[in-house]
């Protein structure tokens, strides 16, 4: 899942030409597996160290249940949301650096012998066998440091930027260094880099995780800074100092200056790589102002290219589409691009993953017209045997595509060929990072749940949720409405826990539109789901009490103030738990808790749905609960709710056991009806009431059940 | 730590069929506890009467997934699993295992939290399907086997020469091991195509290195401190010893009797006096040399023949009830005398 492609040190680049050599040195030889007389053994068949690990690591295929490799296998410890995922690894991470602090700190402890006695060891003695220099200390350069060129060669090659100025001023600087070829080098590793130290490749999940470094675009090569000084103070200014500091400026976007340098190499007559115009064409756009003039410098450009009998390469190709991508829209751009494309393919140079990158951005804006270049793109990209990683905008392939199938072309098919298509043999390394990799399956996601069949949506759900990917709110919603439309209650509820495990439980609206979901699709489930989705719905309702009392234990954390459920979320819990046909069901309990909760008005607005606790004081009451009837019908009475009154009187009569017209006669008298009623349903005689006169008539104070109820959990809190 | 050693026929064939891996035992120290030693301590006195404290009750985290063994498939690969070695964890494992010791008629305890599972090493990476798999996975790698070695007694004959050597796996910064730089070489001696002499110097260069039983000579070095280094040494001591027996020096000829290694009956006294014998019963009175006595031709004196092997028997294989029965037998047969009688 990591992302192998790592192309900041230009080394590494050698390394690579190294590593093909060695395969086609080791691998693709024809010969003959067979013994020529029968008896003596066939020759060897040549192969990498690692070949054959390699071979069975292909032969693990990828576990959906399973968290990634780098976390521990328990149940305990499977980071289950963003926040988790990032904090583990990360923790596990700093202890490495910890690690390397207290070997880089105490280099001295980790060159001795064991059985030395102390003060006999004459040299240095390192116990490992063979010596690893990557777990070996650093050597570390100040001041007092007596250096020396080699030494500054070793740092040069292993990149270490800081470490090499250092030395390079403690020989002497400019006028110490008498190697030209060192100087060179140095020069190279300075335009490189900027002369900014680079991020260590060592540290592997801080890169993953680092949250998407976008590229400045902007001028930050540093004007008279060390590279400029060594470069003006080469005696004899070789063709490669030319290119390298060119390709210095022009990379960090010091455009004019790169542009008068290459004029004056080109007057000179010093030959230019193919590398230099390269990175001239890419930053085009901070030379010129307007796209006609920027266009007619990049014909310029090629144009000299041509003159100098330079070949353009791919990355040729790439840097025009840059270019063109970065200087916004427009039918004259995009005939342009068309034109370059088409030109490149005729000279036999097919586009990268980058240049297919520049093209979409170029072509699918937001708000333009639909242009379906993808499936293009895709059927190459299919047809070609390996992908091949170039340059590091080459992962932003994936996720732009992803991201024009969900919005701009609203496909699924075409997202799942290009979902296929990163699935195939490695390509997964080319998500990139793990922000890249979540915007990729948010796209994935939300374009899947609009457009996919049922069957797939659940199947991809299963496989991708939650170790691969742990969904946002925004597109959690979008799950539970596909969940809501396909009417699949058992998932709705398995939903309500994985919004806790994701912690995103107290997202207010995300839990109203998933109780929402429940109520509008419980009619149609089985009876066992039916239960499960009244256990959800008590949950809910407890979580909610839970957070509240976190909350207030410890006031000091909270930011900002938590958000109550609404009054509606309310009575769908109310109304989905009121299904019971059971008397001493725990429902009961969760339906006085909502009904206190909405009496007590802690939950925000009043409920759309009145009928809903209408109905419900109509079943208490048969039921033999008459608190929790009677509390309903307070409660909507309070509220001003036309339903209060009518309620009140089916409720009466429930009790009563006779029909309405009789009990409404018998309400005319009060006195009467109070005779006939049981204490605790006087309360609903209170309601009535108050829904009649719009003012209570009783003393509150009376000693209804619901009221002692309340009085209780106000005491608790 | 764990030990693979190597076995080859030599002249570069490496035959893994006979590379073995076993796991020693971890190095760490097994200390025991004594027992004996342990002291009473005082008790203290308790003033204030504290009472014990109550153990607070931990709130269990709500939001740990259920087992992952309970959402797996029924027909999901295993090895994609558990792809390797490590210790037995109960929520990936879909299995009821239970492990350990209890009193009788209770079930042993099952696998969460079960430390049992967790010491024993498992398998659980080496299923059948996923050693299938690998090893069709590094088959690319294997060249096919010579045609004509298809039997053990074909290998012996085209490779007679064995090599052993081992390697070993450590987890310290160290790969090395000094035990690495053993070898030993095997050869049977037959093989070596000996004459008579030469085997008999040959036998007495080598010394004890020689088994009788299997007819193997083994050689092993561990004087240098590479591998390489013992391995030419091996083949120089085999190639030396080789030559020299091959060598016939003038002082080999001063080889008397004692010196045999062991009883050729020609040249001993009891054919001397078998053909004395045989001439006095036929009454012809010749004087023969000691030369003509070991030239003379015992085919002509009956049950001579199985005597002579009775006797070189007796003396070359020891004492023992067989060979002394069988040489009575052989004395009856020759000088006429009626077969023992059973009493």
């Amino acid at each position: 899942m990591y992302s192998n492609i790592i192309l900041p040190k230009q080394w590494s680049r050698f390394t690579c030409f190294c590593r093909s050599l060695s395969s086609i040195e080791g691998q693709k030889l024809p010969q003959s597996s067979k013994s020529s007389d029968g008896i003596s053994p066939p020759p060897r068949i040549p192969r990498s160290p690692t070949d054959i690990l390699q071979a069975l690591a292909a032969t693990v295929g990828a576990d959906p249940t399973a968290a990634h490799y780098k976390y521990h296998d328990d149940p305990y410890l499977i980071p289950l949301s963003n926040f988790r995922k990032r904090a583990y690894a990360l923790s596990a991470e700093a202890g490495r650096k910890a690690a390397a602090w207290i070997r880089d700190e105490h280099a001295e402890w980790f060159t001795t012998r064991e059985w030395d006695p102390p003060g006999k060891m004459k040299t240095p003695y390192f116990n490992a066998d063979p010596i690893i220099d990557a777990f070996a200390p650093r050597p570390i350069y100040n001041d007092e440091s007596k250096v020396t060129e080699e030494d500054l060669k070793k740092t040069i090659e292993h990149a270490l930027l800081d470490d090499s100025i250092k030395i390079f001023q403690l020989l002497g600087g400019v006028e110490g260094v008498t190697d030209n070829n060192l100087k060179l080098s140095f020069l190279q590793l300075l335009c490189f880099y900027n002369e900014k130290e680079p991020d260590s490749l060592e540290w592997l999940e801080e890169r993953w995780f680092s949250a998407n470094t976008k590229d400045r675009h902007a001028a930050t090569w540093k004007l008279g800074g060390l590279a400029d000084k060594i470069f003006a103070s080469l005696e004899q200014k070789t063709p490669e100092a030319y290119c390298t500091v060119i390709q210095g400026m022009a990379k960090h976007y010091q455009a004019e200056r790169a542009y008068m340098l290459c004029q004056e190499a080109i007057e000179h007559g010093i030959p230019l790589s193919t590398s230099v115009f390269n990175t001239l064409l890419g930053c085009i756009g901070f030379l010129k102002e307007g796209t006609a003039l920027r266009i007619e410098t990049l014909k310029q450009l090629l144009a000299q290219m041509e003159e100098l009998g330079l070949s353009p390469n791919e990355e040729t190709l790439t840097s025009c589409l840059r270019s063109i991508s970065a200087w916004g829209g427009g039918k004259v751009l995009q005939k342009m691009a068309q034109q370059i494309l088409s030109e490149f393919r005729q000279l036999g140079i097919q586009p990268g993953l980058s240049a297919y990158y520049y093209l979409l951005c170029l072509f699918c804006k937001e708000r333009g017209p639909r242009i379906d270049i993808l499936s293009n793109i895709l059927t190459d990209l299919e047809n070609r045997e390996k992908l091949i990683p170039k340059e590091t905008t080459d992962t932003n392939f994936f996720i732009t595509a992803m991201g024009i199938c969900s919005d701009h072309l609203q496909d699924i098919d075409m997202a799942e060929r290009l979902h296929a298509l990163l699935m195939k043999d490695d390509n997964y390394k080319l998500v990139g990072d793990a922000y890249k990799e979540s915007i990729y399956y948010r796209h994935f996601v939300t374009v899947a749940c609009r457009h996919a069949s049922f069957e797939r949506k659940t199947q991809l759900l299963d496989t991708l949720v939650p170790n691969v990917y742990v969904p946002e709110p925004s597109v959690m919603e979008e799950i539970i409405k596909t969940l809501e439309v396909a009417g699949a209650g058992d998932r709705l509820t398995q939903a309500w826990s994985q919004l806790v495990i994701f912690g995103i439980a107290n997202r207010t609206r995300l839990v109203e539109r998933l109780l929402s979901a429940m109520c509008s699709c419980y009619e149609f489930q089985t009876n066992d789901i039916k239960v499960k989705i009244r256990d959800a719905a008590s949950e809910i309702l407890k979580f909610g009490k839970l957070t509240e009392e976190d909350g207030k234990n410890n006031n000091n954390d909270r930011r900002s103030p938590q958000k109550r459920l609404s009054a509606d979320a309310i009575t769908n819990i109310i109304e989905l738990c009121s299904d019971v046909k059971d008397k001493s069901d725990p429902a009961w309990d969760t339906i006085s808790e909502g009904l206190q909760r909405l009496k007590q008005t802690e939950a925000t607005g009043v409920p759309t749905k009145p009928q809903v606790l209408a109905d419900l004081a109509q079943k208490a009451a048969s039921m033999g609960k008459l608190g929790i009837a009677a509390t309903a019908l307070q409660y909507l009475a309070e509220c001003g709710f036309e339903e209060a009154s009518p309620a009140s009187v089916d409720t009466l009569a429930v009790i009563l056991n006779r029909p309405q017209q009789e009990v409404e006669t018998m309400l005319q008298q009060r006195s009467d009806i109070e005779r006939a009623l049981h204490p605790s349903a006087l309360a609903v005689l209170d309601a009535y009431y108050m829904a009649k006169t719009g003012a209570p008539t009783r003393d509150s104070g009376s000693s209804t059940s619901s009221d002692s109820d309340s009085e209780s959990s106000s005491d608790d809190e | 730590m764990s030990l693979i050693i190597k076995h080859c026929r030599s002249n570069g064939i490496t035959s893994s069929f006979n590379l073995r891996i076993w796991r020693l035992n971890s190095t760490s120290m097994d200390v025991a506890a004594k027992k004996g030693e342990e002291e009473e301590e005082f008790r203290v006195l308790d003033i204030l009467k504290k009472r014990d404290k109550v153990q607070k009750k931990v709130a269990r985290r709500n939001d740990v997934q259920p087992d992952r063994a309970d959402r797996m498939a029924v027909d999901q690969n295993w090895g994609n699993v558990w792809p390797g070695p490590k210790t037995f964890h109960p929520s990936s494992v879909p299995l009821p295992i239970r492990q350990g010791y209890v009193p009788k008629g209770q079930a042993p305890p099952g696998k969460k939290a079960n430390a049992e599972l967790m010491k024993i090493p498992n398998f659980l990476h080496l299923t059948p399907p996923v050693v299938k798999a690998q090893c069709e996975a590094i088959k690319q790698y294997c060249t096919e086997w010579p045609k004509l070695l298809n039997s053990e007694e074909a290998i012996e004959k085209h490779y007679p020469v064995e090599v052993i050597t081992s390697d070993y796996c450590h987890a310290s910064p160290s790969i090395r091991n000094p035990l690495a730089r053993i070898v030993t070489l095997r050869v049977k001696l037959a093989t070596l195509n000996l004459d008579k002499h030469a085997r008999d110097k040959f036998l007495r260069l080598v010394g004890d290195r020689y088994d009788e039983k299997t007819d193997l000579v083994t050689i092993t070095a561990d004087r240098c401190p590479a591998r390489k280094q013992n391995l030419d040494y091996v083949d120089y001591l085999l190639t030396a010893c080789y030559h020299e027996s091959l060598n016939v020096e003038e002082w080999e000829k001063d080889k008397t009797e004692d010196d045999m290694e062991y009883y050729d009956w020609d040249k001993n006294a009891s054919k001397k006096s078998l053909v004395q014998w045989y001439l006095r019963m036929k009454n012809e009175n010749v004087d023969l040399k000691d030369e003509q006595f070991i030239e003379y031709d015992i085919s002509q004196i009956p049950n001579a023949e199985s005597y002579k092997n009775a006797v070189s028997s007796l003396m070359n294989d020891g004492e023992n009830e067989s060979t002394v029965n069988n040489y009575a037998k052989e004395v009856r047969a020759l000088l006429g005398l009626p077969e023992k009688l059973v009493v």
